[in-house]
């Protein structure tokens, strides 16, 4: 009884015991296959908005009291909207419940108020009397009894007393710094105020002033980027783009018609930054005309086109990015972006007109319209990466101040109002340039040494070149890029003709070896078979030596004394410090092991019935070797080199220490590149998370990762066909 | 032909070995410092003390086209020789590292009697010993010899001061203001939870009261050691006969090069590389030694290897021992073995977008909202780090441990299983038991993979510089939010961000000869395990 119950008890425990690991065991392998998936995944989510396009989402109308509007906008947080009417009354409302929260009253019937940009909280205010004011809003969050209060402030930057700016037809106003230029046309005359060292708080100091003429009446004026020009526009679409850079002597730049033939004018705008203008036509076009300065002068081109149903009669900007909203006559709302040449959503609804009030929240997420006295409508944008298109990543783009389009990765600058530039073309050129260069180095002698070492090696040597190659593999890549970087790049750069006279001196310094080593008599060489890999050290430092001497003499004879200067101007090749040549010899390195072990296992591999039967057949060693031994073995050695391609395309360290890291798009060895990989390294510590910065550095994580995967699977699935054949012969 | 290609592979390991363990262990001799007489282009004669660093060619056409005076230049040559010289002195005559041409220099000797001084800040002095001030008080000698003896001991003297001085900051200073930080957070959760408890916010500021308090005493103490060790004072006199002073207090070390025997000088040197290991680095890691970098990668390691062992001996039992065989599990192998070629970058992304942004993110929201902004696990730290390796080496764990499970004779299974044996009791004490060399293998190949992997820490939480070790007496001890240093990472910070690469080169080759030495021991170690466990199972399966 005590015994049964004993052994019962027993296997309880046991039973628990069996279960529980089975159980641990289980979640182990669950949390492998978890873990493979959980990469992929998140990294796929983390990319996924990239694709997703955008969307404008409607909320009821807020009823407000009866005023005509002429600005309406809303703050920063997205809490507050104001509403400044023509009778001069400056609202500001609750964004959620639509509860006012204050007003102020500007005394003054307002004729025209708008943005001064960069700044998003002050506006320049046109009245009646011909007079400029400017006020700024700020908001406050004060906590009271745990409730959070909003109250809205109206202050005047530059003091209450306004600017005679004169009869104004056309009107822009910029902040450069701490310069406020304000320009201000009547038909054809263009009126540029200048203040200089402007500061908040203080009163505006007394303007320089100019005035130009144009040619045609100027009823649309757009101030340049850093106002140092001035795009005016007369209603049948001619440009007059002026230099206004030192405003005593204003210089015309370039005139032209920018519209077709046919055409008439039905809106414009300018593009963050300044450097394009919205031309929008009666056709339903829209063309991006950027500003393009180089050797034969400055210039308007269209940099690219919309196309509409019905003509576009309105465009709302965002006020930090490049994207807008344009309105069409049929009262369908879409919003673009330039870069990406993305129309990325689109709204049918007819409450837009021509004249409405409207503006853009500074976040981009919020579209505020006023179109009429009673009521404002609310947007919800959502549209967080207009920058990227398929297009923009991977297609020539024309960017605002280049003179053609191009591939370009140029991702964050100082400035604000800078265009981002996301071409992966240039990376993915760089990633196979270096792989292409390090697999130059490496294939044939990791190929040609895993023949050796699995066909002909002694097994003696073999048991210590084999481990010696693979301790190789384990070397710090952060060692070998500094090795290249430090020490490599220096030494191929005051010996640029040396170093490329090792490529000739050492094969031809190696077949002559050969070939005298076959001369020898049997006797003298039978005792060293197996161990050549050892004997040919000294003849290849000999060979580097020798490399080294002459590497003088071949440069005062075919490069003219300097082979650098010789490269520039005979080849048009420019010389890097740390270039493709560097990064192949030590990548090389770095990939040699890899191929070398997975290739020699394959050689080694091959059953010896198939070598025996083959050299009784009366072939020669050689014979076997290339017919029989290499062809079987074919499938291994390719997946050996598709293995370490994958190596090469992902390694980071080497590249980042041993290249200039510019994403340039040349060919040329003696230059540099920049890789997905040391991309990532440089510039993902300091994306922004969550920014289309950070998105596209996961995408490009993304892409190594299923590359190198589709690489490496390939690669294994070879090998284990190779292996099954192996079995079956 | 081919036996060349292997030729080259084992030429180019064997040099790029060479080459860094000549360049790493030289840099610790004490090499004899020269007084160097020497012509400039306007032909005027001068004097300076130099370590000769490095014998350069140049050819003749480079020289004379970057404007190299004519007048150097033997005729009948080709190439010009030039030194690379290490002058030192910077702050007081630069350049501290120059090349001068063969032919410009007159002449070449060791001057006796010369201090060579490693100061706290500036790299290295050279000069004779003019004058030696203790306490205060001028000494009367005049002698360079015995003035170079009376300063060396006074510069064990400040030696002393400046340990006591460390331990005081390290130790008690260091204490107080992790405290008064922490009851700083106790305060703001106080206040975050809502509820008015009085007596415990009293408490509070009692406690930081009495900390404030102790903390005056300690800087008492700190400055009355600061006072004692800023009495000495120094005056050296450069080759070119300018005098400058140097407090004792800013010479780490100082020794006289030219007169020293082999024997002293070898002393010397194993003392170099000793402080080179254990001492912290300074003047932007271009000086010092590599102590918090050999230990923060050490940490990580372990760390990392307590996350991967488990996980993968559980992973390859599970495919092995209890999966179902077939093209599930296959495939699954296969995607094991692919991670293992997936680049180290990609997993660094991952790391720092999943484990700091979204579960750090995430973990401090829960659990410290009173630090917030500041975070304390949303940023890159040790913890993220090592879990990031450890994902990246799983592959090298499971791929080995699976290896060794598949050697195991079914015999020996079925035997166990026969003689009534649960799975489990099999598994523990049959298969694992004989599974451990590969299990150790693998942790082994894999804790090599990640003390050289350098690429995802760069993202997920290595510093050039960290204030602390990621450990220290504070509760909890183990900071496992901290950052730390890595020696990879030093090697490519200092060779590529440094302001004086030339000054900090030696040190780079030093640090790579190291982390080389443990990579290849630890692999060397792994083969060796690997080659012995493949003769017993011979003997098994026979």
């Amino acid at each position: 009884m005590t015994e049964s119950l004993l052994f019962s008890r027993m296997s309880r425990r046991r039973r628990w015991l069996n279960q529980t690991t089975r159980w641990i065991v289980g979640l182990g392998g669950a949390g492998v296959i978890g873990a493979i998936t959980l990469i992929f995944g998140y990294l796929l989510w983390v990319v996924a908005p990239i694709f997703s396009s955008g969307e404008i989402a409607s909320n009821p109308d807020i009823a407000v009291v009866e005023r005509e509007p002429v600005l309406v906008d809303v703050s920063e947080n997205g809490d507050v909207f104001l509403r400044l009417s023509r009778q001069g009354i400056l609202e500001f409302y609750d964004a959620h419940s639509g509860i006012p929260i204050a007003a102020f009253n500007l005394n003054t019937e307002v004729v025209h108020a708008q943005r001064v940009y960069p700044l998003v909280d002050v506006y320049a205010i046109l009245d009646v009397h011909q007079q400029l004011t400017f006020i700024r809003t700020q908001y406050i969050v004060s906590f009271i009894d745990n409730e959070r209060k909003l109250t809205a402030q109206l202050d005047y930057p530059f003091t209450n007393k306004p600017i005679e700016v004169g009869s104004t037809s056309g009107f822009d106003v910029h902040l450069n710094d701490n310069e406020l230029l304000v320009a201000a046309s009547d038909a054809s005359t263009i009126r540029l105020y200048r203040f200089e060292g402007v500061e908040m708080g203080y009163p505006l100091p007394t303007p320089q002033r100019q005035s130009i003429v144009t040619d045609q009446a100027a009823y649309h004026l757009y101030l340049g980027a850093r106002n140092e020009w001035i795009y005016a526009l007369s209603d049948q679409g001619d440009v007059e783009l002026f230099d206004i850079k030192a405003l005593s002597q204003p210089r015309k730049l370039f005139s032209a018609n920018l519209l077709p033939p046919g055409a008439q004018l039905t809106a414009s705008n300018v593009i963050l930054g300044r450097y394009s203008l919205l031309i929008a036509d009666s056709l339903g076009q829209v063309v991006q005309w950027g500003l393009i300065r180089d050797s034969t002068g400055t210039r308007l081109e269209p940099l690219r086109a919309f196309e509409f149903d019905t003509y576009v009669h309105r465009f709302v900007m965002e006020p930090r990015r490049k994207g807008f909203a344009a309105l069409e006559h049929n009262g369908n709302m879409t919003l673009l972006y330039p870069t990406s040449q993305r129309k990325i959503a689109n709204l049918k609804t007819t409450i837009f007109s021509a004249s409405s009030s409207m503006a853009i929240a500074p976040r981009s997420n919020q579209l505020i319209v006023a179109n009429n006295p009673q009521s404002i409508k609310i947007f919800d944008l959502d549209n967080k990466h207009p920058e990227l298109s398929l297009r923009s990543l991977w297609a020539q783009v024309w960017y605002e101040g280049y003179p053609e389009p191009r591939y370009s990765w140029q991702s964050s600058s100082a400035d604000n109002d800078f265009e981002p530039k996301f071409s992966l073309v240039p990376l993915a050129f760089g990633t196979l340039k270096a792989a292409f260069y390090a697999l130059l180095f490496a294939i044939p002698v990791a190929i040609m040494g895993a023949i050796y070492t699995a066909y002909f090696m002694s097994q003696k040597m073999r048991s210590w070149v084999k481990p010696g190659i693979e301790i190789m593999a384990a070397l710090p890549t952060v060692i070998l890029g500094f090795i290249g970087g430090l020490w490599l790049a220096p030494i191929v750069e005051a010996n640029l003709s040396s170093v490329l006279a090792i490529f000739f001196v050492l094969p031809t310094l190696l077949a002559l070896f050969a070939l005298s080593w076959s001369q020898l008599p049997e006797r003298a060489t039978k005792p060293l078979a197996g161990w050549y890999g050892l004997i040919v050290t000294p003849i290849i430092v000999l060979g580097v030596y020798l490399a080294f001497d002459i590497g003088p003499v071949l440069e005062q004879y075919f490069f003219g004394g300097d082979s650098r200067t010789w490269f520039r101007e005979v080849l048009g090749l420019n010389y890097d410090q740390r270039n493709a040549l560097v990064v192949g010899i030590i990548m090389g390195l770095a990939v040699v092991p890899t191929i070398f072990s997975i290739a020699e296992d394959a050689i080694y591999g091959v059953p010896t019935h198939l070598t025996n039967g083959s050299l009784a057949l009366g072939a020669t060693r050689w014979q076997t070797l290339v017919r029989v031994v290499l062809l079987t073995a074919s499938p291994g050695i390719f997946s050996a080199v598709m293995i370490g391609m994958g190596r090469a395309v992902g390694e980071t360290m080497i590249v980042l220490m041993a290249t200039g890291n510019t994403p340039l798009m040349d060919f040329n060895i003696f230059e540099g590149m920049r890789t997905f990989a040391a991309n990532i390294a440089v510039e993902l510590p300091e994306a922004e998370v969550n920014s289309s910065h950070y998105r596209i550095l996961f995408l490009t994580a993304l892409v190594l990762f299923i590359l190198t995967f589709l690489f490496n699977t390939f690669a294994e699935l070879v090998r284990q066909r190779l292996r099954s054949r192996y079995g079956s012969l | 032909m081919n036996a060349a290609a292997v030729g080259i592979s084992i030429t180019a390991v064997v040099g790029v070995l060479a080459l860094i363990a000549y360049q790493g262990f030289s840099h610790f001799w004490p090499s004899d410092v020269q007084l160097i007489k020497f012509e400039d282009t306007q032909g005027q004669t001068h004097e300076v003390y130099a370590e000769l660093v490095e014998l350069d060619h140049l050819s003749v056409q480079q020289f004379l086209e970057s404007s190299g005076n004519a007048k150097w230049v033997e005729p009948d040559t080709q190439v010009l020789a030039r030194w690379l010289l290490k002058t030192g002195n910077r702050r007081i005559s630069p350049p501290d590292f120059r090349w001068m041409y063969q032919n410009q220099i007159s002449s070449m000797a060791p001057q006796a009697n010369l201090l060579a001084i490693e100061r706290v800040e500036w790299g290295n002095a050279y000069g004779l010993p003019v004058g030696v001030t203790v306490n205060g008080v001028d000494a009367t000698l005049t002698e360079p010899a015995q003035l170079g003896a009376l300063l060396i001991q006074r510069v064990s003297r400040a030696a002393v001061i400046r340990t006591d001085i460390d331990a005081l900051e390290s130790g008690p200073i260091n204490h107080i203001s992790y405290r008064l930080e922490r009851l700083r957070l106790q305060e703001r959760a106080l206040q975050l939870s809502g509820d008015n408890n009085l007596q415990r916010s009293n408490e509070i500021k009692e406690e930081v009261a009495d900390l404030h308090e102790q903390y005056t005493q300690r800087k008492i103490e700190l400055s009355n050691l600061y006072k004692l060790l800023d009495q000495d004072q120094l005056t050296l006199s450069t080759a070119s006969g300018e005098l400058f002073e140097l407090k004792v207090a800013d010479i780490l070390h100082a020794w006289q090069p030219n007169d020293m025997s082999t024997w002293q000088k070898s002393a010397h040197y194993i003392g170099a590389i000793g402080r080179f290991l254990t001492k912290p680095p300074r003047e932007a890691n271009t000086e010092g030694g590599i102590f918090p970098a050999i230990f923060g990668t050490v940490l990580m390691v372990l760390l990392m290897s307590l996350f991967v062992t488990p996980f993968g001996v559980i992973a390859a039992v599970y495919l092995r021992e209890y999966a179902r065989q077939g093209p599930f599990v296959r495939f699954i192998r296969i995607a094991v073995n692919n991670l293992a070629g997936v680049p180290s970058i990609v997993y660094g992304v991952f790391g720092l977008g999943f484990f700091v942004y979204f579960l750090g993110g995430n973990i401090d929201r829960l659990f410290f909202p009173e630090s917030l902004p500041a975070p304390t696990f949303g940023t890159p730290g040790l913890m993220w780090a090592s879990l990031t390796l450890a994902l990246l080496t799983v592959p090298v764990v499971i791929v080995s441990t699976e290896e060794g499970l598949t050697r195991i004779p079914r015999s020996l299974r079925e035997g166990s299983l026969a003689l009534g044996a649960t799975k489990a009791e099999t598994l523990f004490k049959v298969i694992l038991p004989m599974a451990s060399p590969s299990i150790l293998t693998g942790v082994i190949l894999a804790v090599a993979r990640a003390a050289g992997e350098v690429a995802p820490l760069m993202l997920v939480g290595v510093v050039k510089l960290a204030p602390t070790l990621p450990i220290d007496a504070n509760f909890p001890y183990l900071h496992l939010d901290r950052k730390f240093m890595h020696l990879g990472f030093h090697i490519y910070d200092v060779g590529f961000q440094s302001p004086n690469v030339e000054a900090a080169r030696p040190l780079v080759y030093a640090t790579a000869l190291l982390l080389i030495i443990i990579i290849v021991v630890l692999n060397l170690t792994a083969i060796t395990l690997r080659g012995r466990l493949e003769r017993r199972y011979r003997g098994v399966e026979s």
